[in-house]
């Protein structure tokens, strides 16, 4: 029994001095107030990595241009990324790192709803605001008045997508929708929106997260022979459906949402992909001017060309920059801010927020045409 | 619509094969599961895409020197993780190989980014209509070229004097080292050819859906684990009859079942396997020593 | 005597902590917490592995189930969190006890590949079960735990609770371990022939294993339910049950302070390093192959356990 005792509490010791030294590090950090410092919590590692380096570019370009620009106040901005791994455990971890350092004023972030909507209550408990470029899940309007997001919910895009089938003249629609709160989001509105367009639903087929086989839901499809094939899910799958649609032979039309929009769709699924018919809210090179420049600002800092998310992260750092220029340094403010914003200009469109901290905004129809997206006329 | 669907498990069935071949001849020689295959597999796709791409050389060049390079990467990984380990309990291996799949995908975002990333060829998106089954070159080229690699490995292992050293460590690595085998070096074999397999796999897989990204080894993995088991872990043949049934049971459990339970019904066809013969299909019953 | 003295120190360090931690950094007394949660997981899967002998890689399921269990409960019944804490753990400690029942005719890497199926397929039963568990969604709202009318509302609160359970889950087991239960396990750990020659039942004692160390799973799962208020399928994962394994290899199988200690490592290593952001993971896998090769019996591994267990059972002191 000694033995066992001299063993745990040994443990026990570095358990005690690991805490310590852990709060002494953090002390230190947060001591520096030359910097204004923002957080951004998005999947760096993990499965869903790609969108996490949307998130840090758009958000760190936000960042660079105000430091070019002299900063705010003379005070330079910097983002402070935490990796969240897309995993609600590792985003509750993130989100008490965030709270518990006082010099972060707002957090950007997450990715995912499940990790908003699990971070939420540790946000809106120490009154700090966060704003989610992408969680689109309806559950994340209640989540708290802390909360806010610049992506619109999946009832909105869905509904309206439904209203856009009807225009196209397509009678019979097929749904392929990611099992995440995203994916069943948008079949449960466009279902429930599809009878009054005259639209029947053929098929509704679910893939999990990470799939990359679709041959078998596309054969099932196949026969029940649908005018358009819905993509609930995220352009990387999308590429890849189009592209196992066409090695099956299928004639079939695309439609989606703004979760389609990005390059990739574009690189990864070549020929198979023209003539996809997506709801945009970030489109360069229309009469949106903010997002022409966003575009050509981020072509030249990181060679590539932005996507959505890039695109929603970048909006949601401006804004709480937007905030601090105008109400200081001070985390309530940002909140005072975002709730009195009216038709901000952004690049992903003119915004303001409802009572619930929901986005208010107009999407744009696109298509893709010569491997390009083109405004849909 | 059922021949389409055999066809299509068929393709991704070869694959599954091709890596499960990795998992079981290193199981067969060391008795651990090497969990850092799936990530070997990984980056043999993305040097396949490497050679394309940046040195543009023609495809079969590319799959030739994938091979090699992933080859050699699993012997050093082997080297560096797994030799020092021999004597130790069999589950640290295990949580060494877990270290290197973090360290090996982490490696592969910090070169190549996180994003995905299409396969520069345009071969195999040509499609031949056999009565009522579409198939495309990529998918002809996945069979052929798989049967192909898995005989080659089976003549391999049965008719050659190396192969026949392979199987006698694979037996008893004491006895064979007795024997005057040189086991260090059949084991780094064992790793090289698992993991050229796995590459050449790799690069299939990229062409097929056109697209190659830093976490694919992970379900990729599990999956081939999954068929090496089935079919009987430490078994040649095992794995690639394992493989080619996870496939089929993958393709026609998501075209008659349920597309999100496939996962669920193939591991419950594995747990059932497991329960009738405790060693998988083909696997050798354990005698237990006294 | 002196060594009472050391553990009363420490114990009354760690009832301080928070008074501590809690003004200087809220995340540290989140990590603390979640040092807590992950201690009673591996410790429960310890059982399994370190003791009973027993591969089994779907230590999350159990987690899970136990979260789940408390979650639904909650929310839907209203019943008290300190009802529904035993109920989950022994929801989930049958669950243990029905998965432990067929595939305890399995051995060693074939189980691990058994209980990874079963832990994927109890994921996959969260995610698409959407009537019940509101699939990817998740059960957002979980009530706090209240204590004669007092709500849990602050960390420091729920740290107590962990530091509590915790300590209950050291001694249960530690008791469990040390009596003839424990040493029948061992026996069949070392040689299960063996074992059975000499009357122990081997598949009894497996069953057991699995049920004890889902029955801690569910406490932890039950415990995380109610702190964070909302359970989702994405935290119960492939890669945490290896999460979990590695801390127990890492602390030493089959030494129960060994389990705290790889809980302590795994969970403090990865938020130490955030600060070199992208190389992270790249660090950890590096680190964890290091650790391994340099300490393959963990850090207080097997030849403590050996020594001091055998040593006492000599000397009469064990049971």
């Amino acid at each position: 029994m000694k033995r066992q005792l001299k063993q745990l509490s040994i443990g026990l010791i570095a358990i005690l001095l690991i805490g310590i030294l852990g709060a002494c590090s953090n002390n230190s950090g947060s001591s520096n107030s030359d910097t204004i410092r923002i957080g951004l919590a998005a999947p760096i590692s993990g499965t869903q990595a790609q969108y996490g380096t949307a998130f840090k570019n758009g958000a760190e370009l936000a960042a660079a241009q105000i430091n070019e620009a002299g900063g705010i106040d003379g005070k330079q901005v910097e983002i402070v990324i935490e990796d969240d791994k897309g995993d609600s455990n590792e985003a509750v971890n993130v989100a008490n790192k965030f709270v518990s350092d006082k010099s972060i004023l707002g957090v950007v972030g997450h990715f995912n709803s499940s990790a908003t909507l699990a971070t939420a209550p540790v946000y809106n408990k120490n009154k700090i605001v966060q704003i989610s470029p992408s969680s689109s899940a309806p559950a994340v309007t209640n989540a708290g008045e802390y909360t806010y997001r610049v992506i619109t919910t999946d009832a909105f895009q869905a509904d309206y997508l439904a209203t856009w089938s009807q225009e196209l003249g397509y009678k019979k629609v097929a749904l392929i929708y990611e099992q995440s709160d995203f994916g069943i989001g948008l079949l449960d509105v466009y279902k429930q929106s599809a009878p009054g367009n005259n639209i029947e639903v053929t098929a509704t087929e679910a893939y999990n997260p990470g799939e990359k086989d679709f041959s078998t839901v596309l054969t099932k499809i196949k026969t029940t022979e649908p005018d358009a094939i819905f993509i609930g899910g995220f352009y990387n799958e999308a590429a890849l459906i189009a592209q196992q649609a066409q090695k099956l032979g299928m004639d079939v039309e695309f439609i989606g949402v703004d979760s389609l929009y990005s390059e990739a769709l574009l690189e990864l699924g070549q020929q198979s992909v023209e003539d996809f018919k997506i709801i945009g809210f970030f489109y360069p090179g229309g009469s949106n001017e903010k997002a022409t420049e966003f575009a050509e600002q981020y072509q030249t800092k990181y060679n590539s060309k932005p996507d959505t998310y890039a695109a929603y992260s970048y909006v949601a750092t401006s804004l709480i920059i937007d905030a601090i220029k105008e109400n200081g340094t001070d985390r309530e403010g940002i909140k005072t801010f975002l709730d009195q914003v009216k038709d901000y200009e952004g690049a992903t469109g003119v915004l303001s927020f409802d009572e619930n901290g929901d986005v208010i905004t107009v999407p744009t129809k696109l298509k893709v045409a010569n491997g390009e997206f083109v405004n849909f006329e | 619509m059922l021949f389409q669907q055999i066809t299509n498990g068929l393709t991704i069935g070869m694959i599954y094969a091709l890596i499960a071949l990795g998992y079981t001849m290193v199981y067969g020689i060391l008795k651990i599961v090497n969990f850092a295959h799936g990530d070997i597999y990984m980056i043999g796709s993305f040097l396949g895409l490497f050679f394309l791409k940046e040195l543009q050389v023609p495809l079969f060049v590319a799959f030739i020197f994938s091979a090699v390079v992933t080859a050699l990467l699993g012997i050093t990984i082997e080297r560096a993780a797994y030799r020092p380990l021999r004597k130790a309990d069999r589950i640290v291996p295990l949580i060494s190989a877990l270290g290197v799949s973090t360290f090996l995908i982490s490696v592969a975002q910090l070169i190549w980014g996180t994003e995905m990333r299409p396969f520069p060829t345009s071969f195999g998106s040509k499609t031949y209509v056999v009565g009522s089954v579409t198939i495309s070159e990529i998918q002809i080229l996945i069979l052929v070229l798989s049967c192909l690699l898995m005989v080659g490995l089976h003549l391999f292992v049965k008719k050659t004097k190396i192969g026949t050293a392979m199987r006698a460590t694979s037996i008893n690595l004491t006895n064979a080292a007795l024997l005057g085998i040189n086991t260090n070096r059949m084991i780094s074999l064992a790793f090289a050819i698992g993991s050229a397999l796995a590459a050449c796999a790799g690069i299939m897989v990229g062409i097929y859906y056109n697209a190659v990204y830093p976490t694919m080894g992970y379900m990729a993995g599990i999956n081939a684990f999954t068929a090496a088991v089935l079919g009987g872990i430490g078994s040649i043949p095992g794995a690639m009859l394992g493989g080619v049934l996870l496939g089929l049971v993958e393709a026609l459990a998501g075209a008659y079942i349920s597309t999100q339970y496939k996962s669920v019904i193939s591991f419950a066809i594995l747990i059932i396997v497991l329960l009738i013969r405790p060693s998988g299909i083909l696997g050798k019953k354990e005698i237990n020593k006294v | 005597m002196n060594r009472k003295l050391f553990v009363l120190i420490i114990a009354a360090l760690l009832l301080a902590l928070p008074l501590l931690l809690g003004q200087v950094s809220e995340f540290w007394l989140h990590v603390m917490i979640m040092i807590g949660i992950f201690s009673i997981l591996s410790m429960g899967l310890n059982v399994i592995i370190g003791y009973a002998g027993q591969f089994a890689l779907g230590h999350a399921a159990f987690y899970g189930i136990g979260a789940y269990t408390a979650a639904l409960l909650l929310i839907n019944y209203d019943l008290s969190f300190w009802l529904v804490l035993p109920i989950s753990a022994i929801v989930t400690g049958f669950f243990g006890f029905l998965l432990g029942t067929p595939v305890i005719r399995l051995r060693g890497d074939y189980l691990g590949i058994v209980t990874l199926g079963f832990g994927e397929i109890v994921r996959l039963i969260f995610v698409n079960w959407v009537d019940v568990t509101r699939g990817p969604m998740g059960l957002p709202g979980i009530p706090a735990p209240e204590l004669f009318g007092y709500s849990f509302s602050g960390k420091i609160e729920f740290y107590y609770l962990i530091l509590v359970l915790v300590v209950i889950t050291y001694f249960v087991i530690n008791r469990i371990v040390h009596s003839g239960i424990g040493l029948n396990m061992l026996t069949i750990r070392e040689d299960e022939r063996l074992a059975a020659s000499i009357g122990i039942r081997p598949n009894k004692y497996k069953i057991m294993a699995f049920t004890i160390g889902a029955f801690f799973a569910g406490i932890a799962g039950a415990f995380w339910a109610a702190y964070i208020s909302y359970v989702s399928p994405d935290a119960f994962r492939y890669l945490d049950s290896v999460n979990i394994l590695a801390m127990v290899i890492l602390g030493g199988s089959g030494n129960l302070a060994g389990s705290i200690l790889g809980a302590s490592i795994l969970v403090v290593t990865p938020e130490l390093l955030r600060y070199v952001s992208e190389y992270r993971m790249l660090l950890l896998g590096l680190a964890i192959v290091l650790m391994m090769i340099f300490k393959p019996t963990g850090f207080w591994g097997e030849k403590h356990r050996k020594l001091n267990f055998y040593g006492k059972v000599q000397k009469g002191e064990g049971k």
